[in-house]
């Protein structure tokens, strides 16, 4: 009792969840998530008089409200901790509390026990849903409801601790917000692919790959809620314990880590002043020229007549749009492909194609949404913040042209990630000749759905005033509806019938690539054309409030 | 040529309202080609609105304001290459050099190609930045940033710049490099409206000063001409060469000023200090006799009053009180 007011004494924690405790973002989140579970409940709820003496039904809801709980848990949990350092280091407030005397472990523990009370708070907002459930009979406290919130738990805490360690490391909130999502996929999905290749073996490496999934959530909700869904299917055997001490065992790297550099003397790194070599007749300018297709080191020559100047700009303020990064990135993409290319010729026939062309479209959307989104609602929010704006609005340059450089520098970014899987679909397409007309689909559906990661993202940028804020509200948008509707699917059958599936899935083209391969539980939905449409209406909506949004920014007030 | 058309910036009765709020209560300011006008107001004044105006940000209630006889509010597109605006944030991009930064602002004015080039290459000698065109944009100091705003905002060899808070934040030494850059330019025949809050700094560079404040014109001119209105009393100040002739000066100076004269008396310095609104005449008038009566005066001479002096009578006065 003492500790836990000493912990409540801990000014940091206080402040941290006081303050967003206030806000109503915050509110808005614990709103939604307490009536999208309840609303799932109330779709199961018995209606009949006949006695369910199996009780499936109770079963049946609690798997969907599980994911949806779990999504939320994802998408929210990580937006506060990845800004939580860097903000405090921008603003240098750090640098006072770090002063103080207080320790850094003190600064650290209240940071992340701030966060893991918030994740709590927002979880209990679906206590109610959850607890219909077990009154339904078929769930019970012991085996599911208590596993169910220690893994919640778990997750918060995991995920707090990446936030803040690559917090600590990043330079900027919109980077530390977009390393973090993209590390929490990499946790929640891509620890799960090694076993797609040798989870089926014996030895060594099937054992490392086992464990890897550890970390996961997927194999504790796989067992907790007793579904027999991918988890199942690739043989995934670790449970919520397994993923109980994983997290422990994460977060404790992870706030040694932080900790270690969470010290005024490392923080006080020198800035990069920017350096450029002569390609001069002597030895190291000779290597260079030999070195390099494009030197980093090189003076630029200026923009050229015939390119966007604000596309170009938008390249070159990237850290990764610089033209021998985007050489390297070329070279991932080749390589990439090259392996798709083997693993869909050898594949086909094994695996058959539909199991091969769902792998890819979802590695696609998982690139489109891990990249598209932070590139996106940078365009217009990260001028605000840098009082770039109103020197951009003093010059000639038309709104049309703004808008149009800055999308074209995130389609041309996105168009090279989609393009890596092309040779894939030709191999397959020269395997089974029939399938073109359905890869070529799949290539539209693709392209409907970059038209809205970048409109929708962007449009969002224009209404924002920080990075962060748009950063956090553009993988919400479209984590709901990319991620969202194939929860909704994951319900098909029970509590949502065909119709209202196929009618949610409408609106995510990777859903419809997915029904165009003809992928597992895809089979039976035909979303195309009418999901282009839907997707490219959207965009267009979204493009058009975009533009209206700039010209307005470009006039006089 | 109408004494409207001689003046590159004009305002005529300036009025800006955000709902209730007067920002800009009918300024009417002008200046002339070469000129460097000091705008001085406090924070909320009403300084940015203005400039904001002049640059075809905003648009004004009423009135109008012309830059080379341009309407900014009619003819925001021509504007935008008449006037060279700096605000007082940087603006700056990440992972951009220095050229790179004034490429990207050159091909947004359409300069291309090899006059593009060139112009960098002036702007960067002008400015004296040539040495740091290599280095990231952020990672410049507060000073050497200051000086890239400029170079940008002389790319598109603009008649007018408008520089908001150039000063802010630099030290001694970039000020004076600051000072030095803003005057040749003048002297290039450039326009130049200046805010400060640094009044000395001000006071060195303006021809014309124009004093705001609850967004109405309080004090417009030549700097001189300023000076002397709003600061009607001047200060003297009469060095004595023997301590012993304190007293006597005192008297004299007492008998000539009237009973009622505010007299600083500093026997260990020699000195005495008084202010007058009186004529050079009647001054010279004292001097005489003062040394008529034996008074041994080795310097008299007028304390001069700065800008801060101005601006605080201003700011402090009863208009801005009832505010």
């Amino acid at each position: 009792m003492k500790e836990a007011i000493l912990f409540w004494l801990n000014p940091i924690f206080r402040r941290e969840l006081l303050d967003r405790l206030r806000s109503w973002k915050t509110l808005i989140a614990i709103a939604s998530v307490a009536v999208v579970s309840c609303g799932l409940v109330l779709l199961r709820w018995p209606t009949d008089s006949t006695v369910d003496i199996v009780s499936q039904g109770a079963v049946l809801i609690f798997r969907p409200l599980a994911f949806a709980v779990t999504l939320a848990v994802m998408m929210l949990v990580p937006a506060f901790p990845a800004t939580s350092l860097v903000s405090e280091r921008k603003k240098g407030t750090l640098a006072i509390l770090l002063n103080s005397p207080m320790t850094p472990v003190q600064i650290y523990l209240g940071k992340l026990a701030s966060n893991v009370t918030l994740g709590a708070i927002l979880m209990s907002a679906s206590l109610p849903a959850f607890a219909a459930c077990v009154a339904m009979g078929g769930i019970s406290i012991r085996d599911h409801l208590g596993p169910m919130i220690l893994v919640f738990l778990a997750m918060s805490l995991q995920y707090t601790a990446v936030g803040l360690w690559i917090s600590q490391r990043s330079q900027s909130t919109d980077a530390s917000l977009r390393w973090t999502y993209i590390a929490v996929l990499f946790l929640v999905l891509f620890s799960i692919a090694p076993m797609v290749f040798v989870g089926k073996l014996d030895g060594p490496k099937a054992f490392l790959a086992q464990a890897l999934t550890a970390v996961s959530p997927a194999s504790a909700l796989q067992q907790i809620t007793s579904s027999q869904g991918a988890a199942a299917v690739l043989g995934i055997q670790t449970g919520w314990g397994a993923f109980l001490i994983a997290s422990v065992l994460i977060t404790v790297v992870l706030a040694v880590l932080t900790l270690r550099s969470l010290d005024p003397i490392k923080l006080d790194r020198a800035r990069p002043t920017g350096k450029i070599i002569a390609r001069d007749a002597n030895k190291a300018g000779v290597l260079r020229s030999v070195n390099y297709i494009v030197d980093p080191n090189k003076r630029k020559s200026g923009i050229p007549r015939w390119l966007n100047p604000i596309m170009v700009k938008e390249f070159r303020t990237r850290k990764f749009g610089r033209l021998h990064w985007l050489i390297r990135l070329i070279f991932i993409c080749a390589i990439v492909s090259l392996g798709l290319t083997v693993v869909a010729a050898t594949g086909t026939v094994s695996w058959g194609v539909a199991r091969i062309a769902s792998s890819m479209v979802l590695m696609q959307l998982g690139l489109l949404l891990l990249v598209g989104p932070s590139l996106g609602a940078n365009l217009f929010a990260s001028e605000l913040e840098s009082g770039g704006w109103p020197i951009l609005r003093t010059s000639p340059i038309s709104s049309l042209k703004i808008v149009s450089g800055k999308l074209m520098s995130v389609v041309w970014t996105l168009l090279l990630v989609l393009l890596a899987s092309l040779p894939g679909y030709a191999v397959m397409s020269y395997i089974q000749p029939d399938l073109s007309g359905q890869v070529s689909n799949v290539m539209i559906s693709m392209l409907v759905a970059i038209a809205l990661v970048v409109c929708i993202s962007a449009c969002v940028s224009t209404f924002a005033k920080s990075t962060a804020a748009a950063t956090a509200m553009s993988y919400g948008v479209l984590l709901t509806l990319f991620a969202g509707t194939l929860l909704v699917w994951l319900a098909q059958g029970r509590p949502f019938g065909a119709l209202f599936v196929e009618r949610v899935l409408m609106f995510n083209p990777a859903a419809a690539a997915l029904s165009e391969m003809k992928a597992p539980g895809f089979e039976a939905y035909r979303l195309a054309p009418m999901c282009w449409w839907i997707g490219l209406g959207i965009s267009a909506g979204c493009a058009i409030l975009m533009s209206i949004r700039v010209w307005k920014m470009t006039r006089p007030d | 040529m109408s004494h409207s058309e001689s003046y590159v910036v004009e305002t005529k009765n300036l009025t800006k309202r955000y709902g209730d709020f007067v920002a800009l209560d009918d300024l009417s300011i002008h200046v002339k080609k070469g000129q460097i006008l000091g705008f001085i107001g406090p924070n909320g004044a009403g300084k940015t609105t203005t400039i904001k105006i002049l640059v075809g940000l905003s648009r004004p209630t009423s009135g109008s304001a012309f830059i080379s006889g341009v309407n900014c509010s009619e003819n925001a597109g021509r504007i935008k290459h008449l006037v060279g605006y700096m605000p007082d944030k940087f603006g700056s991009y990440d992972n951009m050099r220095v050229r790179e930064y004034l490429d990207f602002f050159g091909a947004v004015f359409g300069l291309q190609g090899s006059q593009r080039t060139k112009r960098i290459d002036e702007v960067l000698e002008v400015t004296n930045s040539r040495y740091m065109q290599d280095k990231f944009v952020e990672s410049l100091s507060h000073g050497m940033q200051q000086r890239v705003g400029i170079a940008r905002t002389l790319l598109h060899n603009p008649q007018v710049l408008i520089l908001d808070e150039p000063a802010n934040g630099l030290d001694p030494k970039a000020r004076i490099e600051m000072r030095e850059i803003l005057l040749r330019l003048a002297a290039e025949g450039k326009t130049l409206i200046v805010t400060s809050h640094i009044l000395p700094e001000l006071a060195r560079i303006c021809d014309t000063v124009a004093i705001i404040t609850g967004g109405k014109l309080r004090a417009f001119g030549a700097l001189d001409d300023v000076m002397r209105d709003l600061c009607p009393t001047r200060s003297y100040e009469v060095q004595l060469l023997s301590e012993t002739d304190v007293s006597k000066a005192d008297a004299i100076v007492r008998q000539h000023l009237g009973a009622n004269a505010e007299l600083q008396l500093s026997k260990q310095e020699r000195v005495i200090r008084f202010p007058t609104a009186e004529s050079e005449q009647a001054l010279s008038e004292l001097l005489k006799n003062l040394l008529q009566q034996g008074v041994m005066v080795s310097q008299f001479r007028e304390v001069v009053g700065d800008l801060e002096d101005a601006f605080l009578s201003v700011a402090s006065g009863p208009a801005n009180d009832s505010k």
